[in-house]
Formats: structure tokens, sequence, C-alpha cells
């Protein structure tokens, strides 16, 4: 068995031919049960720092994964955010809003309603996506090619009713 | 207090909010937690001390989202504000989706926001559509080879196209917004300035009238002088001038065809009016000539007398030199009577070695006078042939009643007489004739 396992896209398999019946779709409620109790393990093996920082590096991996694969990095940028915006609505991770874009200075406020980690949870007093701020930390790093870092300042599981995501180029 | 003196509190100020509103100090609680009966009711109320807390700061934060304060802050424990902070952030959102369509991003949609985003997938919907006729339209503009301006009605640029600014060499965006015509039109052909207010195309752009003018100069961005043929007209939408469409093409080509096609017809005139050999008028544009300077004597009263002289022994000369040299002496004659009539005094071949002078302003005896000095210089000169050649004169002058042919006939008498009395010689018509 190998030490380490390397995503690629190809391992998401064939759905067509895997699921006839039930097809590409699961419920949200499946995909939580995994995240959370991940969460949970990973935790208390690790402490919890650590398991928000895995995450955030697991999201990272798949949102270039899925820029890669899903989006098209030629268009340019309002049109790659309009594209953005109904990818994610067809896939039904989240309905991204922006509230300010500077393209200069590259830092963005983005909100994510409905989104798919958190909408809906009781409050816990802290922001819980992890997994997607790494997520658009890593579109944002393939399309521009630069690193960024998002930090979720707002979120349903915070009393807020859109997570929001303040997105900045990482200092060197 | 006891549990009921504290709901009557509770009740009798909630009655108080409904009949008359929260008021500058919005829902007060009215109890003093501390001072209940038991633990039970303290907990109770504190609760509802924080529920009416939270109320409150909804209130003022629905209050400030009316406003248009995108930025209020509402803490995150406040279980009355979600909403609030939702419509909050689709505000947000929308404010920067409409700074995008005003900076002419159409890619966007909005989702999920109800008839909001009908009306606002519409409102793209149909920028998209104009964006694509205007598309269309530029496309064609492009393609027509033709400069087209478009302009308010104050004159302002709102468009060129690219053969605008490739044939005046102002780039569009230098000259957006600007008085377009003020910069290109105040010149005529000849260098001159002139001040465009009041001319006809800008008072055409100004009240909105059709306007051609095929012979127009515009003044280049390098200064060149461009010859332009161009048409204006309005644009009226809903009976409100709009602005107004200027299409122009370069015409110097044009031009410079029309200017060779002059010369060429100013040539054309001059061959069928010269004699080929000698360069003088030939016999048909003495014939106007004359018929003109008759005109002219018997309006004004004026004399004018004519001198009819041929080179003696022509034919000698021809045959003894041949023809070329009979050419030279005809050309030699021409310049030598060029050479010693007026300036305003009328020269022409009238055929083989006969030539015509009309006189202008002469009486006979002064037409005599021209003449014998026309006779000496003649007789002086010394041709290319190696003898002497001379010519014989008749004159005569117009008189009342002339015309072209019987004016003619006395000149060519009296040449006739010259010639039977023994030639190099000038006579005069006969008086009684
Ligand atoms: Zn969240």
């Amino acid at each position: 068995m190998k030490k380490v396992y390397d995503f690629k896209w190809e391992d998401l398999g064939n759905l067509e031919e895997g699921r006839p019946n039930l097809g590409g779709e699961t419920s949200v409620v499946v995909y939580r049960l995994m995240q959370f109790t991940f969460k949970d393990v990973f935790s208390k093996e690790l402490g919890k720092e650590k398991t928000c920082e895995l995450f955030v590096k697991a999201g990272l991996l798949a949102g270039r994964e899925f820029c890669r694969n899903v989006l098209n990095c030629a268009l340019p940028f309002d049109e790659f955010i309009a594209d953005l915006k109904a990818k994610l609505i067809v896939l039904k991770i989240g309905v991204l809003q922006v509230e300010q874009a500077n393209m200069e200075e590259l830092n963005f406020m983005l909100t994510v309603s409905e989104d798919l980690d958190c909408s809906g949870l009781p409050i816990f007093g802290e922001a819980v996506c992890d997994y997607d701020e790494g997520f658009i930390a890593g579109i944002l790093k393939e399309y521009t090619g630069k690193d960024f870092t998002a930090r979720e300042i707002d979120c349903w599981a915070t009393g807020d009713r859109t997570c929001r995501f303040e997105v900045k180029p990482v200092e060197k | 207090m006891n549990s009921t003196q504290v709901l009557n509190a509770i009740g009798s100020c909630l009655a108080r909010a409904m009949e008359r509103g929260l008021g500058k100090n919005g829902l007060v609680f009215p109890v003093a937690c501390q001072e209940t009966e038991d633990d039970d009711c303290r907990n109770s109320c504190r609760n509802l001390e924080q529920i009416f807390a939270q109320m409150n700061e909804t209130y003022r934060f629905a209050e400030a989202l009316a406003n248009g304060e995108l930025k209020a802050n509402v803490s995150r424990s406040n279980i009355f504000a979600m909403p609030l902070k939702a419509l909050q952030a689709s505000l947000r959102y929308l404010t920067w989706q409409t700074n995008q369509v005003a900076d002419g991003d159409l890619s966007q949609h909005v989702d999920f926001l109800g008839e909001f985003s009908l009306s606002f997938n519409r409102m793209i919907e149909s920028l998209r559509e104009k964006d694509s006729l205007e598309q269309r339209l530029k496309t064609i503009t492009d393609v027509l080879g033709e400069g087209v301006y478009l302009v308010d009605p104050e004159g302002h640029l709102i468009f060129a196209n690219p053969e605008a600014e490739r044939l005046l060499g102002y780039g569009f965006q230098e000259m957006a917004g600007e008085l377009v015509l003020h910069a290109i039109y105040k010149q005529y052909a000849d260098g001159t300035f002139f001040t465009p207010e009041g001319t006809q195309l800008v008072t055409a752009v100004q009240i909105g009238q059709s306007y051609d003018n095929d012979d127009c100069v515009f003044a280049c961005k390098s200064g060149r002088l461009m010859p332009v043929s161009l048409a204006c007209r309005p644009v009226i939408t809903g009976g409100r001038l709009e602005g107004t469409v200027i299409a122009f093409h370069d015409i110097t080509e044009q031009k410079r065809h029309q200017r060779s096609l002059q010369t060429i017809n100013a040539l054309l005139e001059k061959q069928a009016s010269t004699d080929a050999l000698t360069g003088i008028y030939n016999r048909l544009k003495f014939s106007k000539l004359l018929a003109l300077e008759i005109s002219r004597a018997r309006r004004y009263h004026s004399s004018m007398a004519i001198i009819m002289f041929d080179i003696d022994k022509f034919k000698d000369i021809n045959d003894t030199y041949g023809h070329q040299a009979g050419d030279s002496v005809l050309i030699d004659m021409a310049r030598v009577i060029n050479a010693n009539i007026r300036a305003t005094d009328i020269f022409a071949r009238w055929g083989g070695e006969e030539f015509m002078v009309i006189a202008t302003g002469c009486t006979l005896e002064q037409g005599m006078q021209l003449a014998e000095i026309l006779r000496i210089r003649v007789a002086e000169k010394i041709f290319s042939v190696p003898r002497a050649v001379t010519a014989s004169f008749g004159v005569s002058a117009f008189r009342a009643g002339d015309n072209e042919i019987s004016l003619t006939n006395r000149a060519d008498h009296a040449l006739y007489q010259a010639k039977e009395n023994g030639r190099n010689r000038v006579e005069a018509e006969d008086a009684a004739s």
C-alpha cells in the first residue's frame, strides 16, 4: 500500500455507469454527516486547530481541481464570476454573491448563501466553513496564479444568514 | 414584584407601544429584574429583557437598512435580525451588481431574489440586445468606408467609427465629449480660418436638420486639410433631437481628378483654337473673336481695323527650299508679328500663308500705320531661307452696318491691290466700296 494518496479528478469515478438509478446527486445530510464526523474524529486525534487547518488545505485542493476541471480560466473576470456563480448553483454548492471586488489590489468580499456546509446550523458562535475558505482561495489561486487567504467573517453558525468571506492575496 | 404585577407592567408597556409605536427610546423593559419575587420569575424577566433589547436593536437595524445604510451592524446573537441580515447581504450584492452593469459587465445573473431577479435579468437581457444591436451598427459603420461621427445637439462627440479615426487622425477617446466640429471644421481649402459657429453645418447639427456638402474641408489632427464630401442627418427619437450623424469621405482623389479634367479641357480648348504649326489662333477662333469685336465696336461705337496679309511668293519658297523651310518661315513670321503688335491686338493664321490681325480700337489710319510697321519689320527680319521674305498687307476698318464678311472682304480686296501694285506694300480698303 502506498504511503500517501494523490487526488486525481478521475478518482471521482464514472457516476453514470456507477449509479445508473440513483444518479450523481445525494443529500446534504449525507455530505454534512461526513464533514462533521470527520471534524469530530480529527479534532480528537489532532486538536481543533490542526483539524481546521487541514480542512482549509483540503478545501484549497478541491477549489483548484474544481477550477481546473469545471471552470474556464480563460474567461475575463466578470464572465468568470458569472460562470462560477452559475456552476455553484447547478452543483447546489451555494449561491455566490460578490459584495466588493478590487481588481487592482485583488481583494474581495464574497458571500455564499444556502451554503452546503453551514446554512441552517444552530448558532455555535463561531464560523465553521473552513473547507469553504480553502475552496474559495483555491479557485482564485487557480484563476489568478496567486496565493489567497479567504477568511469567513460571518457564518450561519455565527448568527448570520449568509457566509461572508474576506479574500486577500497572501502577503509576501 | 410578584408574577402578576410583572405581567401587568409588561402588558401596559406593550399596549402603549402598540398604540404609539416604539418612539425614540424603543421598548423599555418595565421591570427591574432583581426586584422580582423569586428566581424563576427573575430568570424569565432577564430573558424577556434581552428579547426587548434585541427587538430594539432589530428595529434600529431595519431603519438603517431602509435608509440605505448597507454597512449597518447588528449583534450576532440577535435572532430577530437574521432575515434582515440576509436582506442586507442581498442589497450589498445588488449594489456591486449594478455597478458592474454600469461598467459594462452584462455577463451577470441575479438568482433567487424573486421578482427582483426576473426584473434584473430582463434588464440585462435588453441591455445585451442593445449591445448587440450597437455592435452590429458598429460593424456596419466599420465596413462602410465612410467616416461616421455621432454628435449630440450641442455638437459633443458621442461616437466615431474607425474610418473617421483613420481619416482625420483623432482617436475616439481623445475627442469623446468634445466639440469635434470646432476641431476639424474651421478652415477653408486655402487654409484661412473661419468660426464654425453659425456655419450651415454647425447650425444643421444644432437644430437637427439634414445637410449635405460636396465641397467641404476638414482639418486632420496632422494639420492637413482634407477635402470631404459630407452628409448630415438628425437622429430623432420620440420627437426629440438625440443628435446628428455626420458621414463623410475623403474626396482628395476626386478633386485631383477634377483638376486634371479641367487641365485636359483647357488643353483641348486651346488645341481647338490654336494653329498647330505657329501656336497663334486658328481661323475658327479668329472668326469667333472677330464677331465678338465687331459686336463690341457696334455697341460702343468704337473703332477697329483689321489687317490681312500674306507672304509674298510663298509657293516659290516652298518649291525651292522644301516644305520644312516653308514651315519655318511661317513660324518666324508669326514670331515677328507677335513681337510687334499690342497685347490687345488679336493675331491669327487665316490659312496657308495668309494671316489676320485685329487692331482693336484703331481707325483705318492707325491700322495702316500698324500694318506699315509690321511690313518693315518683316522685310528687315532675316528668315531661315537665303532670300528676302516680304509680305503684302490689306487694311480695312469697321463701318456701321459691317459684318464679319463685309469687313474681311474689303481687307481681302485691299490685299489683292497690294499684290497687284508690286507686293511688299500696304493698301487700304477702297473708301467707295
Ligand atoms: Zn458558513
